[in-house]
């Protein structure tokens, strides 16, 4: 093996075998995953998506090229705006409160022993669950005749008499956002903790002996050094509320007086209930910008500040 | 409880481990372990892996609870303590350097967790600095630094806690052999530059002997023996220390003591004096160090001897050899001629042997 790279080095003075070697190996990975990646998975749906916001599309009959006319058109959409707003207002409470639920969990199930297991699969459980199934069964939970939820706010004396909490927008925003973060909080433990399992133990020990409080090493030692998997969960994080749709559908189906219809979901109306598929693709341009641009934002406040480690 | 008044090691700085005792689960990794070390003491724990050494300078430091026992630093009793209120400070064996602060927030962490000003944590961050020639990194990530810088660093970092009590946990095994010495040259300045006590944990005899005042050698637990260095390699009191400490290791002889003659194999010597000699006819161990032996001169009568191995090492050259069936030895040979192996010869003693300790006889 030795004499035969000592052979491929006399040959080849110029360029470093091992450089060569690795390049040719990440082309390799690429041509694998290239074709399922980037062309069926993306570029392909993109590229249809793009086409079809310059026509006219309807569901039935032949398409029409307009141009840029949807994107015009969007502009002085007050309706989808007005969605897209309150989807941001969504993303802004489901990711304090995934994110801060995960991390809380995380800090909690990280330990070793047979118990923590225990509480660890626990949390995890309802990521498992689907969404659309998770949302039915809450939307069962929260219904005013028949579910848990109205029965044992009064019970509780939380309200008085039998109160709707899927009628009026707080408790009907509050009640599914509470859904999402039971379902999804499990994942984003998962994500945190691994970053916590590999800070060594060391640092907390070296930083209790410099006097530092359980509160001051998780500000200093702890958060700094989770930053790349807080970073992913934050992206993910983000993008998943943005692109929320099942659980206002089923639970809420746009209401109460369509004040929680998000962005996906306005897109879903444009499109198969009214039928103009080339508008609805103009406004998931739209999202995906705006996707794009976020994330973007996330990773460069994220970023490691040329740390070499 | 006892009261604290009762610490002959009272002084800043002393260090007094009563009866402590440390246990993981079914495991017993400290036993009942006795200690004093004076003020400005410089103490190396050695032993092998697993011998408890680590242990017992974490329950030291306050890292791990002790389940038994009592330590006092300084005369205070500091058993159930907090680690950052014993006054000590502890280079880590992996340096545990912050990896997203700087040196000197490195360096300066403790100070600004306790609120102390700005002005001051720098003033103190920048004298440690001076001690250490670390002035020219403050600014540096640990990352960005070699071996060598970490650990100083690290001791800076200690340094910093201004503490009664330095704690080693074998900081130098992450280094090359090369830096190694260097860096061990340096803690021994700074011990001098200092004065404080300093509590060294190393599986490593050699920076055991140079660097301590007094050597405490542990064995599964226990506590084998505490002296100076000079006092563990002459007069060592069992055969696990005599082993362990000296390289390469002291040649330990089955051997026989019949009056004033010892029988070795088939050879009889003249027999060292003895402190206690119960019995005139006694099996006993008989440990020659390999500098206590040296080849014959042309017509000395000695021990016939055929070389194994030859280790050249400059100014000696340490031969590993039979001397008979099952009596295998090393001898230290001066500067000379480098014996092939198989070469025969014989061998003579330097000095008296060093030790020589009785084993119950086979078979009552």
């Amino acid at each position: 093996m030795s004499a035969i790279t000592g052979q491929a080095l006399a040959a080849r003075p110029a360029v470093s075998p091992r450089r060569s070697r690795r390049r040719r190996r990440d082309l390799a990975g690429l041509l694998y995953v290239a074709p399922a990646l980037a062309l069926v998975l993306f570029v392909l749906p993109l590229g249809m998506t793009v086409w079809m916001s310059l026509h006219n599309w309807p569901l039935l009959g032949l398409p029409r090229w307009i141009g840029l006319a949807n994107y015009k058109a969007l502009w002085n959409d007050k309706a989808f705006w007005r969605s897209l707003g309150f989807t941001a207002h969504y993303t802004l409470f489901a990711t304090i409160g995934l994110l801060g639920t995960g991390l809380a969990l995380a800090l909690f199930a990280q330990g070793t022993g047979r118990v923590v297991a225990l509480y660890r699969t626990a949390f995890f459980l309802p990521v498992v669950i689907g969404f659309a199934s998770a949302s039915l069964l809450w939307a069962w939970l929260a219904n005013v005749d028949s579910g848990l939820f109205p029965a044992l706010f009064e019970a509780l004396g939380l309200t008085s008499g039998r109160v709707n909490i899927l009628a009026t927008f707080d408790p009907a925003f509050w009640s599914v956002t509470v859904m999402v973060v039971w379902k999804m909080a499990g994942f984003y433990m998962v994500i945190l903790m691994s970053g916590l399992q590999a800070i060594p133990a060391d640092y907390t020990e070296a930083a209790r002996i410099d006097g530092a409080s359980a509160l001051q090493r998780f500000r200093h030692i702890t958060l700094p050094l989770i930053r790349r998997p807080f970073a992913l969960a934050l992206v993910l994080c983000v993008s998943g509320s943005m692109l929320a749709f099942d659980q206002f559908y089923i639970i809420l189906a746009g209401g109460p007086q369509n004040q929680t219809v998000t962005a996906v979901y306005w897109i879903f109306n444009t499109s198969f209930v009214s039928f103009r598929l080339g508008y609805g693709a103009a406004l998931s341009m739209v999202l995906l910008v705006i996707l794009v641009a976020l994330s973007v934002v996330q990773m460069w406040l994220l970023r490691d500040k040329e740390e070499a480690r | 409880m006892s009261a604290p008044a009762r610490h002959p090691a009272a002084g800043a700085g002393g260090l007094e481990l009563r009866g402590v005792s440390k246990s993981f689960g079914a495991i017993e990794v400290l036993k009942n372990i006795d200690l004093d070390i004076r003020p400005g003491e410089f103490v190396v724990f050695v032993g092998p892996s697993g011998c408890g050494k680590s242990t017992l300078l974490r329950t030291i430091a306050g890292l791990e609870e002790v389940s038994e026992g009592e330590i006092a630093i300084g005369g205070r009793d500091v058993t159930d303590v907090d680690p950052s209120r014993r006054g000590i400070a502890m280079v880590l064996q992996s340096y545990a350097l912050y990896p997203h602060m700087t040196v000197a927030e490195n360096m300066g962490f403790g100070l600004r967790m306790a609120g102390r000003p700005k002005a001051e944590v720098a003033r103190d961050v920048g004298a440690a600095a001076e001690i250490l020639h670390l002035q020219l990194l403050l600014d540096r990530k640990p990352g960005q630094l070699s071996g060598g810088q970490r650990q100083r660093v690290a001791i800076g970092r200690a340094i910093v806690r201004d503490p009664q009590v330095f704690l080693f946990d074998e900081p130098l095994s992450n280094l090359d052999a090369e830096l190694r010495v260097e860096m061990r040259i340096e803690i021994s300045k700074l011990h001098r530059r200092l004065g404080n006590t300093m509590i060294y944990v190393t599986h490593d005899q050699t920076e055991a002997m140079t660097l301590a005042d007094r050597i405490v050698v542990l064995r599964a637990g226990r506590v084998e023996q505490v002296g100076s260095p000079a006092m563990l390699y002459d007069d060592p009191d069992n055969l696990f220390v005599a082993g362990f400490i000296g390289s390469p290791k002291m040649n330990v002889l089955d051997a026989r003591l019949e009056g004033a003659s010892l029988i070795l194999g088939a050879s009889r010597l003249p027999a060292p004096a003895l402190g206690t000699r119960a019995d005139p006819r006694l099996d006993v161990k008989l440990g020659i160090r390999p500098e206590h032996l040296r080849p014959a001169r042309e017509n000395e009568p000695g021990l016939p001897f055929t070389v194994d191995f030859a280790e050249f090492l400059g100014g000696t050259t340490y031969l590993y050899g039979q001397c008979g069936p099952d009596l295998s030895l090393v001898v230290e040979a001066g500067r000379g001629p480098v014996p092939a192996a198989g070469t025969s010869l014989a061998i003579a003693p330097a000095t008296r042997p060093t030790c020589a300790s009785s084993t119950p006889r086979a078979g009552g």
